[in-house]
């Protein structure tokens, strides 16, 4: 079918973004389709209704040239005809609908969490990482939950979008067609080198040098370009910022080294490590690390402080405790704080609770025998 | 020209007295407050209806402003978002509830239904004064939430997230079950008045389209709002008490409560474009002076439209994960309510064609809403339509379509007969010039606003984003600097209200060359409308009606009916050509 693939390309740049899934093509055919069937319809009876402005306004009390109240043929014409048209929409949208729905079998699986206001994507053996990494080709499920308030995931490049409600398992799939680029070693060390110190943005257009000359570009931390990928349906205060990417690999080799690199801490120091899952696993959502009360208690100078609780009692901030916190949230509750904070059970290694729990003793001032060099650190950071 | 040219026997009503006037009649505050004349409450309704629409106006400009900017630019700190997700839902519960629920029938159906009929009164005058302070005491539930924790839930308030928010859904959902009953009450009292109170001669089929448009909306409104306060009511239920229906963590199933949701506000819908329907219907007509085009299919298809409306809630949920059979037949069941809106659109067009059209400011509103609506419905068709709505649902493509449809359609039809009655409910002529010219301001800057919006929402900006990427900074600047021509429009047109209130001149009886019953009554109507019930025919027969240039008013030439016509109905009915 050409004719219709014509009609996508044409308006691709204005009303669309990038076809970046096998749906794209089949939906931007389907809007290209009503859009053209209203524009036959709304530009000839707009005319016409210019039209008869143009010819009939009349001096007052002029009496109107006819005053004819119905035309039964006529009417019956103008409302049973355009059913038709309505018929082929309802019929092309909902062929395209079945197959959105309908998993191929087979489908690489990957488990999202979503939470307010974040995305946490499971990719097997306790791999978890909030950007969406998958394959070029590769039929893609995603079994989706919610551990707090309805959420929805949306990838506009893929016209893909399902609500993910809590209590309850949510699928989607898509077949990403068009792969991530990645961009040079040397390019992306000098775009680190720019946001040093600061949370990496993604909005952020670079110009970087490639082989096609300078582009414009916006990239992950390692480098890749990427899809937008948006939470749709309100949750909350920072609905607009729960957003993450899309990053499409080349090849199923590819995405499996990008996961083992994901997969656990490696020869990174413990802080370091915990300091990565503090940012990544949705922690920093509720928990500040300057001090500023949000939905949870902030971590600076946390560990080895006194804690009142819910229940009244007084609660010695230590190992123990962070760790029954993180597995089973709702035990001992701060006072004045709400029970909400969803359980990691499972989600988490003994390494990256060891991590989280090195990484709070360094931007403590209350642990006790700190090292040297955390300390140093943990000023750093209340500096800022 | 002189009235020696008018043929003999020309009539007109003349002017009332100020014993008569029903704004004069009596006087004082008390006068007004406990009063039963349903134009007195119509009016109060404007004031009302009016006010709730400034401070929504007003909310949505700072969204607008916030939105300059991609990392907000109205509001800042460390709450900016929170304010804004607050801003939004006030914006959406004040303009739905407050303002355009009860902008057309509250206000100028309590007004114009029974003057329209001929009548005294509506049919339980009573219960017509306790609708209007329940809308009051609903607002003030608003206002309160306002002021106290705020509300940031939407004004979907969709569970759970209204389960668990600290805001007050409580003080709000209250709000919104009192302005239920509200609307109820006048649903109910319309449908009594119009089945009973119904002049010599006027048969159903002889109603004016307004009021067959309003008959249909009562017939929702009794039948829906109820469902809305069940629902609010489990709501609150639900947070007070964890009866366990809406939340999940209580086993509780947060899609029935859209389910629920839905069953009320998507013919909630039709409430609020079914009497601007009505309104088209009478403008377009008046002000091409000329016999409205399919009268029997305008009517129809408004009551085809008040039951299929109960059959496509769904398709509020495609996204939700419905069955793939249940998304389907949604989808279909929504396809067929776009047909009778489409009926109403072609017959409008085909009134003016070889009509002899004067270009006043209700017929410039008129002709917007045909343009704008149009828009509006025919987006929506992108919106039923299962594939591309996976992709739009959602996105700004659903804030414009819904608002071409509520301010290019409602709000449009409210001015355009706000401005069309406005001789009639306080007597005065408004400058036309002026009119036309805020007309055109709302026209232009209504589009402005909101067609960059489709743009947006197609290329995938999500809705209720109080930051956004950088990649769609520009449309939304063009958005705003429409949002702000609107205002400017809409105060305009306020102010040529106004200053019509001081400066205009005395209103005649009918100024457009209506043929209803309303402009065969003075300007402003009596206290009592008719001094008994009027001898009625065909409203939309323009015959016997003269230009009388002098007094630059429409004056009839027929003489007065007294009795009911002696012919029976033929047996045939019109459309199967029975009658000439």
């Amino acid at each position: 079918m050409t004719f219709p693939t014509l009609l996508a390309d044409t308006n691709a740049d204005f009303w669309f973004p990038i076809q970046g899934s096998s749906f794209a093509e089949e939906v931007d055919w389907v809007y290209d389709l009503i859009l053209y069937i209203s524009l036959a319809f709304f530009v000839p009876m707009m005319a016409f209704m210019v039209w008869c402005l143009f010819k009939y306004i009349k001096a007052r009390g002029t009496k109107a040239e006819s005053q004819i109240s119905h035309h039964t043929t006529l009417e019956l014409t103008w409302s049973i005809g355009p059913s038709v048209l309505l018929v082929w929409m309802f019929v092309q949208g909902s062929i395209s609908f079945l197959d959105m729905r309908t998993p191929p079998e087979g489908s690489y699986d990957i488990g999202v969490q979503a939470f307010k206001w974040g995305w946490n994507m499971d990719y097997g053996n306790g791999t978890f990482h909030p950007e969406l990494h998958i394959v070029k080709d590769e039929p893609t499920k995603l079994s989706m939950r919610s551990t707090d308030v309805i959420h929805s995931l949306f990838v506009p490049a893929f016209r893909a979008k399902k609500d993910i409600v809590p209590g309850r398992y949510n699928y989607m799939w898509f077949k990403p067609t068009v792969a991530s680029e990645q961009i040079s070693d040397e390019a992306l060390a000098k775009l680190k080198k720019q946001s040093e110190g600061a949370t990496w943005d993604y909005d952020k257009v670079h110009t970087i040098q490639t082989e096609d000359g300078e582009r414009e570009l916006q990239v992950t931390p390692e480098g890749y370009t990427f899809f937008d990928l948006y939470c749709t349906e309100y949750c909350g205060k920072n609905h607009s910022e729960m957003q993450t990417v899309v990053v499409v690999h080349e090849t199923q080799s590819e995405l499996e080294a990008w996961i083992k690199a994901n997969s656990s801490r490696g020869d990174v120091s413990m802080e370091e490590w915990g300091e990565l899952l503090y940012a990544r696993r949705g922690c920093s959502g509720c928990h500040s690390v300057d001090g500023s009360k949000l939905v949870g208690p902030s971590f600076l100078d946390l560990f080895g402080s006194q804690h009142a609780l819910a229940t009244g009692e007084n609660q010695l901030v230590d190992e123990n405790y962070v760790r029954e916190s993180i597995i089973a949230p709702k035990a001992k509750v701060v006072a004045g704080y709400q029970p909400v904070m969803p359980s990691y059970k499972g989600q988490l290694s003994d390494d990256d609770i060891a991590s989280i729990i090195a990484y709070l003793k360094s931007i403590s001032a209350n642990a006790p025998s700190q090292p040297a060099g955390a300390e140093a650190e943990s000023e750093e950071e209340s500096a800022e | 020209m002189s009235n020696a040219t008018l043929p003999a026997g020309a009539r007109d009503p003349g002017y009332p007295t100020e014993r008569e006037n029903y704004l004069t009649n009596s006087s004082g505050i008390l006068s007004w407050m406990f009063t039963l004349d349903h134009k007195r409450i119509g009016l109060m309704y404007l004031i009302g209806v009016m006010s709730a629409f400034a401070v929504g106006g007003l909310l949505a400009l700072a969204i607008r402003l916030h939105l300059l900017d991609p990392n907000g630019w109205m509001f800042s700190g460390a709450e900016a978002n929170n304010i804004y997700n607050q801003v939004f839902t006030l914006h959406g519960a004040i303009m739905v509830f407050l303002f355009i629920i009860p902008s057309i029938p509250a206000a100028l159906g309590n007004f114009l239904v029974p003057v329209m009929l001929g009548a005294k009164d509506v049919g339980f005058p009573r219960l017509n004064l306790s609708s209007f302070y329940l809308w009051v005491f609903g607002a003030l539930f608003f206002v309160t939430a306002l002021f106290s924790s705020g509300l940031d839930t939407g004004w979907t308030f969709y569970t759970p997230y209204s389960t668990t928010t600290d805001t007050s859904v409580i003080l709000a959902t209250l709000g919104a079950f009192i302005l239920g009953f509200s609307s109820i009450f006048t649903g109910l009292n319309f449908i009594v008045t119009i089945n009973t109170m119904r002049p010599p001669g006027m048969t159903w089929f002889k109603m004016p389209l307004f009021l067959w448009a309003t008959y249909a909306t009562s017939i929702i409104q009794v039948l829906a709002t109820p469902v809305l306060g069940i629902t609010l009511l489990l709501l609150i239920a639900e947070r007070t008490m964890h009866i366990g229906i809406f939340d999940p963590e209580f086993n509780g199933d947060p899609v029935t409560y859209q389910h629920f949701f839905w069953f009320y506000s998507h013919p909630a819908v039709y409430i609020m474009i079914l009497p601007a329907f009505g309104i088209i219907s009478e403008l377009i007509s008046v002000h091409s002076h000329k016999h409205i085009f399919g009268y029997r299919f305008i009517a129809y298809s408004s009551i085809a439209i008040a039951l299929l409306g109960f059959l496509v809630w769904g398709h509020h949920m495609f996204t939700a994960g419905m069955s793939s059979l249940t998304t389907i037949v949604f989808s279909a069941l929504t396809f067929t309510v776009s047909v009778p809106s489409a009926i109403k659109v072609f017959n409008w067009l085909a009134t003016m064609y070889k009509g002899s059209i004067s270009l006043t400011t209700p017929m410039c509103y008129a002709i917007s809403f045909i343009f704008l609506f149009t828009i509006g419905g025919l987006t929506g068709l992108f919106l039923g339509t299962l594939a591309t709505d996976l992709h739009l649902h959602d996105t700004y493509f659903v804030v414009a379509h819904f608002h071409y449809v509520m301010v290019g359609g409602t709000l449009i039809a409210f001015l355009g007969g706000v401005f069309h009655w406005w001789p009639k409910m306080v007597g005065k002529l408004y400058n036309e010039t002026h009119g036309r010219i805020a007309s055109l301001l709302v026209f232009l800057g209504f589009n402005g606003t909101f067609l960059p919006q489709f743009v947006l929402g197609s290329r995938g900006m999500p809705r209720r984003y109080a930051t956004y990427d950088p990649e769609f900074a520009f449309l939304h600047q063009l958005s705003t600097f429409g949002a702000l021509l609107l205002g400017m429009g809409l105060l305009y047109a306020f102010i040529v209200l106004m200053v019509s209130l001081v400066k205009g001149r005395r209103a005649p009886a009918n100024p457009w060359g209506g043929v209803t019953l309303e402009w065969q009554c003075t300007s402003p109507p009596p206290y009592y409308n008719f001094e008994r019930p009027p001898v009625v025919g065909d409203p939309y027969d323009f015959h016997n009606l003269e230009w009388d240039a002098e007094n630059e008013r429409y004056v009839t030439t027929e003489p007065e009916r007294k009795l009911v016509p002696e012919s029976t109905p033929e047996e045939v009915p019109a459309h199967a050509g029975g009658q000439k």
